[in-house]
C-alpha cells in the first residue's frame, strides 16, 4: 500500500471547492504561482488513515477548452503524470451546469470521485438525485457534501479512504455523444494508439482524440499527436459534411443534450423553488439606479471598517517597536559597536517596525474584501461598474483595487487577484501606482501650506489626486491600445447566488494575504531598509565645519545648574520628582521636561532659570541637528543627491530635494523627515513650522508643485516594486514599470517647471 | 457597439470594427427586454468566443432571460442554466434568438 497521494481537486467557479479544500486541509495551505501565468497555485495537505495525501486546488473551470489562463492550467495540471485522482466538486442545485466539466473529466480517465455538494440547498430546492445511476453513468462513486459545515465532509473522507485502495480498478464512464460523434472519436482514437507513443499513454487516447476534434489549442499543440491531424480533419469534415455539425461548438451541444438526456433519468424535480432570496436582493443591487449608490456606500463602509478598526491595533503596533527601539538601545551600551546598535534599531527595528504596521490595516481590508468576495458580492460591484471602468480600457472588477490605491498601493495590488482578464489585471497593477496613496499624503501636507494660501489648499491637493487619476485612466487606455492591445477577452462573468460566507474561509482568506505581505516585511523591506540605513549613514564624517561636539559640551558646561538653581527648582515644584531627580543628576532640566511647563506660572528667579535652561537646550538642538544635516550630505544618499543635481535641476530640484526623493524610495513618506534633517531641523514631520520657513525661503511656488506632482509620479516605493514583481511574476515588468514612472514623472515635472520658469507662473508666493 | 468602440478599449482601430445588426427581423439577444424569456436559435459562425459560450451553456436551444442591463451599458445580465451570466451587449448580438410569447 502506497503512503502518498496527489489529488487534484476541480469543478466550476462558485462551487464551494475552496470551501470543500478549507474543510480537508485547513490551514495547512501553501499559495503561489502556476510559472509564467498569474493563475494563482493551491495546495493543501492533511492525513487520512495514515495516508499522506497532497490536495491540489485548480482554478475554478466551466471546461478544459484551454480558452482562458486557467483552463490551460488546469488541463496541464491534468495531462501530467502525478495526479492519483480526481475529486470532481459539482454545485447540486445546478447539476446540468456542474456536470459538463465532469463529462470533460471523465474521459480523462483518471480515477475520480464526485462530491455533489451543496447537497442541502439542493435538497431544499426540491432537486432527487438517483445516486446508483449516475454513478454508472460517470463511472465514478458520488458522495452528497455540504462543504460550509464541519461535518458536511464527514462522507467524502469515507469515500476517499475506500477510493483510494481501489485505484487500479475504478470504472469507466458510458458517455455517449451520439452514433456520428461517437465513430469519429472511435477513429481518431484508433489512429492515436497506433502512434504508440509513451508520453501520454497513461492517458486514455480518447480524451485526446475528442480534444482533438474539437480543435482545443492546448491538444493541438502537443508534437506527439501532430501525426493524426490529417485523419482529425477528414473526420470533422466528414461531420459538417454528412451531418452538418459545425466544428467548434458540437461537443458542447452534445454534452449538453447527452446531460440532459442524464439529468432526465436520474435527477428529479419535486417542485421549483428558484433562489427567490438572492433574487431579490439583486433587485436592489443591480438596479439602474440604486446600483451605483449602494455600490459606493459599500465601498464607503468596507474602508471606514478597515481604517477604523485597524487604528487603534497600528498604534499598539507603533508603541511596540517604539519601545523594543528604546529598550535594545537602553540595553546596548552606545559604547559598544555603535554602529551596529544604530543599525539594528534604527535601521532594522525601526524598518520593520514602518511596515508591519500596516498588517492590521491589510489584514482587515482583505477579511473585508474576503466578505465581499465570498457572498457574491464582488461579480455585483464589477457589473455595474464595468461601463464606466470600459470607458478607460479597464473593467468593473479594475474599480475596487483602484480604489483601495488611495489607501496604499501595495494591498490593492495583491487585490487585483480578482481581476480574470491577465491583461486588464495587467494594466490594473501598472497604473495603480499613480492612484495617491497615503504615504504621500505628509509631503502635500507639508508642502501645501507652505507655498498656498489657505484658500487653493483644498484646491491644489484635490488637483493632486486628480491629476495621478487622470493620469493613470489615461495610460490604462495608452497601454490598452498599444501594449496590451488585441481583441479584448471575451468577457463573462458568473454572478453566483448570494450566500453567507463562512467564518473559516474569511479568516484562512485573511491570514493568505498577511502571510504573504509579512514574508514581504521580512525579505525585501529589512533588505531594502538596511541598505537605505546604509547608505544614509556611510561614510560616517569625522571632521566637521565647526566642531559640534565640543561647542555642546561647551554650553552643557557654561549652563549647567548650580547647587542653588536646583535649590530652587525643587522648592518651586515645576518639576515632577522624578525628573528633579533626573535633573539633579544631569544637572540639566530634560528637554521633554521644559517643553511641558509653563514659565509664566511661576515666579521670577524661577522662570529666568526656565529661559535660559530652555534658550541652551534650544542652541544645544540646533547644533547638533546642523551636524546631522552635515553628516547626511558626507554619504552615499548625499553624495547621490549631490551627483543628480545637475540632473534635477531641470525640474527645479536641488540636491536636497534629489537625496530626499531617494529616501522616498523606501516610502514616500521618508522625503519629508530626510528633507528635515538635511534642513537641520532633526526629525520633522510634516507639521513641521520651521522646516515649512526653510521651504519657503528657499523655493517658489512653483518649485513647491513640481515636488508634489514628482513625488506622485514617480517610482513608487520598493514595497510597492515588490509586490508588482510578484504578482506580475517578472522582475521585467517591475523594472520597466520603475523606469517607465520615472521617466514619465521626470518629462511631465520638467514640462511643468520650464514653462512655469518661462510664464513666471508660480514664481511668488500665490495670496 | 456606440462610436465603434469595442470593449477592449482600442476604439476599433485595430481591426475593421464589426457590426451586427438587427435587419429582416432578426433579434439577437442584444434586443431582449429585461424580465423576457428566450431561446437561442443561433450564434453567428464568426462570433468571437463561440466556444467559451458554449461552455456555459449559451448554445443553440438553450433557454434564457434577460435578468438586468448594466448601468451605462455594455453588461447585459442573462440566466442560462440556472445561473447568472454578465456578457457583453456586443457578444450579446452575435447570439440570434428566438423570443418566447408569453
Amino acid at each position: 500500500m502506497r503512503e502518498s497521494f496527489r489529488i487534484a481537486l476541480a469543478g466550476n467557479p462558485n462551487c464551494g471547492k475552496t470551501s470543500i479544500f478549507n474543510a480537508l486541509t485547513g490551514a495547512r495551505q501553501h499559495v503561489g504561482n502556476y510559472p509564467g501565468v498569474t493563475v494563482e497555485s493551491k495546495s493543501g495537505s492533511f492525513v487520512l488513515n495514515g495516508m499522506k495525501i497532497e490536495l491540489i486546488d485548480l482554478p475554478g473551470v466551466y471546461s478544459l477548452s484551454s480558452s482562458s489562463p486557467e483552463e490551460e492550467v488546469v488541463f496541464q495540471e491534468l495531462t501530467k503524470p502525478g495526479i492519483d485522482l480526481i475529486l470532481n466538486v459539482i454545485d447540486s442545485t445546478i447539476p446540468q451546469r456542474s456536470l459538463y466539466l465532469t463529462t470533460q473529466l471523465a474521459e480523462l480517465h483518471i480515477p475520480m470521485l464526485l462530491a455533489f455538494n451543496m447537497s442541502d440547498d439542493a435538497r431544499k430546492k426540491g432537486l432527487k438525485f438517483n445516486i446508483s445511476k449516475l454513478e454508472k453513468y460517470f463511472g465514478s462513486p458520488i458522495v452528497q457534501t455540504i462543504g460550509c459545515r464541519e461535518n458536511g465532509v464527514r462522507p467524502l473522507l469515507h469515500q476517499l479512504a475506500k477510493s483510494l485502495h481501489e485505484l487500479e480498478d475504478h470504472g469507466v464512464p458510458m458517455l455517449s455523444y451520439g452514433n456520428d460523434v461517437d465513430d469519429a472519436i472511435r477513429a481518431v482514437t484508433e489512429k492515436i494508439d497506433a502512434l504508440d507513443q509513451n508520453k501520454y499513454s497513461r492517458h486514455y487516447s480518447r480524451f485526446f482524440a475528442i480534444k482533438l476534434l474539437e480543435h482545443d489549442a492546448a491538444a493541438m499543440r502537443i508534437p506527439e499527436l501532430q501525426p493524426v491531424a490529417p485523419e482529425v480533419e477528414t473526420q470533422i469534415r466528414h461531420l459538417w459534411d454528412v451531418h452538418a455539425i459545425e466544428a467548434d461548438t458540437f461537443m458542447a451541444d452534445r454534452r449538453y443534450a447527452m446531460l440532459a438526456g442524464a439529468c432526465r433519468d436520474a435527477i428529479s424535480m419535486s417542485h421549483e423553488r428558484r433562489r427567490e432570496i438572492s433574487d431579490k436582493i439583486d433587485l436592489v443591487m443591480t438596479n439602474r439606479f440604486f446600483s451605483l449608490p449602494l455600490f459606493f456606500l459599500i465601498i464607503y463602509v468596507t474602508f471606514w471598517f478597515t481604517f477604523t478598526l485597524a487604528d487603534p491595533l497600528m498604534g499598539y503596533i507603533e508603541d511596540f517597536f517604539a519601545w523594543l527601539n528604546g529598550m535594545v538601545k537602553s540595553v546596548w551600551s552606545p559604547e559598544t559597536l555603535p554602529l551596529l546598535r544604530t543599525m539594528l534599531t534604527d535601521g532594522v527595528i525601526s524598518g520593520v517596525g514602518g511596515v508591519l504596521v500596516f498588517l492590521p490595516n491589510i489584514l482587515f481590508l482583505f477579511f473585508a474584501i474576503a466578505i465581499l468576495e465570498d457572498s457574491g458580492y464582488m461579480a455585483r460591484a464589477a457589473f455595474v461598474m464595468d461601463g464606466i471602468m470600459r470607458k478607460f480600457g479597464l473593467q468593473g472588477r479594475s474599480f475596487v483595487p483602484l480604489v483601495l490605491g488611495f489607501g496604499c498601493n501595495v494591498p490593492a495590488i495583491m487585490a487585483t487577484r480578482t481581476i480574470e482578464s491577465e491583461r486588464d489585471r495587467t494594466v490594473t497593477i501598472l497604473v495603480l501606482p499613480l492612484m495617491s496613496c497615503g504615504a504621500r499624503l505628509p509631503i502635500y501636507a507639508l508642502i501645501i501650506p507652505a507655498f498656498f494660501a489657505p484658500k487653493y489648499q483644498a484646491f491644489v491637493m484635490w488637483l493632486i489626486y486628480i491629476i495621478g487619476v487622470l493620469v493613470a485612466l489615461a495610460a490604462a487606455r495608452l497601454l490598452k491600445s498599444t501594449l496590451f492591445k488585441g481583441d479584448g477577452e471575451v468577457y463573462l462573468m458568473e454572478l453566483p447566488p448570494y450566500r453567507m460566507p463562512t467564518f473559516k474561509s474569511l479568516v484562512l482568506h485573511m491570514w493568505d494575504r498577511g502571510k504573504m505581505y509579512l514574508q514581504k516585511a521580512g525579505t525585501i523591506i529589512l533588505a531594502a531598509s538596511i541598505l537605505l540605513f546604509l547608505c544614509n549613514t556611510f561614510p560616517r564624517k569625522t571632521s566637521f565645519s565647526q566642531d559640534y561636539d565640543s561647542e555642546i559640551e561647551k554650553i552643557r558646561q557654561e549652563k549647567a545648574l548650580d547647587d542653588a538653581g536646583i535649590e530652587l527648582l525643587r522648592q518651586s515644584g515645576a518639576l515632577d520628582p522624578e525628573i528633579m531627580a533626573k535633573t539633579e543628576e544631569d544637572r540639566f532640566i530634560p528637554s521633554e521636561a521644559l517643553e511641558e511647563c509653563r514659565e509664566e506660572d511661576f515666579p521670577e528667579p524661577v522662570r529666568a532659570l526656565l529661559l535660559s535652561s530652555r534658550a541652551a537646550g534650544e542652541e544645544m538642538e540646533q547644533l547638533e541637528k546642523k551636524k546631522q544635516a552635515e553628516m547626511l550630505e558626507y554619504t552615499i544618499s548625499g553624495r547621490v543627491g549631490r551627483a543628480l543635481e545637475p540632473l534635477f535641476r531641470f525640474i527645479g530640484f536641488d540636491w536636497k530635494l534629489a537625496t530626499a526623493s531617494i529616501g522616498a524610495l523606501a516610502a514616500k513618506e521618508v522625503f519629508v523627515s530626510q528633507l528635515g534633517i538635511l534642513y537641520a531641523e532633526g526629525d520633522a514631520d510634516e507639521t513641521s513650522v520651521p522646516l515649512r520657513e526653510h521651504l519657503m525661503k528657499n523655493y517658489t511656488p512653483l518649485q513647491g508643485f513640481c515636488i508634489m506632482l514628482f513625488a506622485l509620479l514617480s517610482i513608487p516605493c520598493l514595497a510597492t516594486l515588490a509586490v508588482i514583481r510578484r504578482e506580475l511574476n517578472s522582475w521585467k515588468m517591475a523594472a520597466l514599470e520603475a523606469v517607465a514612472l520615472f521617466l514619465f514623472a521626470f518629462l511631465s515635472t520638467a514640462i511643468v517647471y520650464q514653462l512655469g520658469t518661462l510664464f513666471r507662473i508660480g514664481t511668488r508666493f500665490l495670496a | 457597439m456606440a462610436g465603434g468602440k469595442c470593449s477592449c478599449g482600442c476604439s476599433g482601430k485595430g481591426k475593421n470594427p464589426e457590426y451586427t445588426v438587427n435587419v429582416n427581423g432578426v433579434t439577437t439577444l442584444a434586443d431582449l427586454p429585461v424580465g423576457a424569456k428566450a431561446t437561442i436559435s443561433k450564434i453567428m459562425p464568426k462570433a468571437r468566443g463561440r466556444k467559451k459560450f458554449a461552455d456555459v451553456g449559451l448554445v443553440a436551444g438553450a433557454e434564457l432571460e434577460m435578468e438586468a442591463h448594466a448601468p451605462f451599458g455594455g453588461l447585459l445580465r442573462v440566466k442560462v442554466l440556472d445561473t447568472s451570466m454578465a456578457i457583453h451587449s456586443e457578444d450579446a448580438a452575435n447570439i440570434v434568438i428566438e423570443k418566447e410569447e408569453d
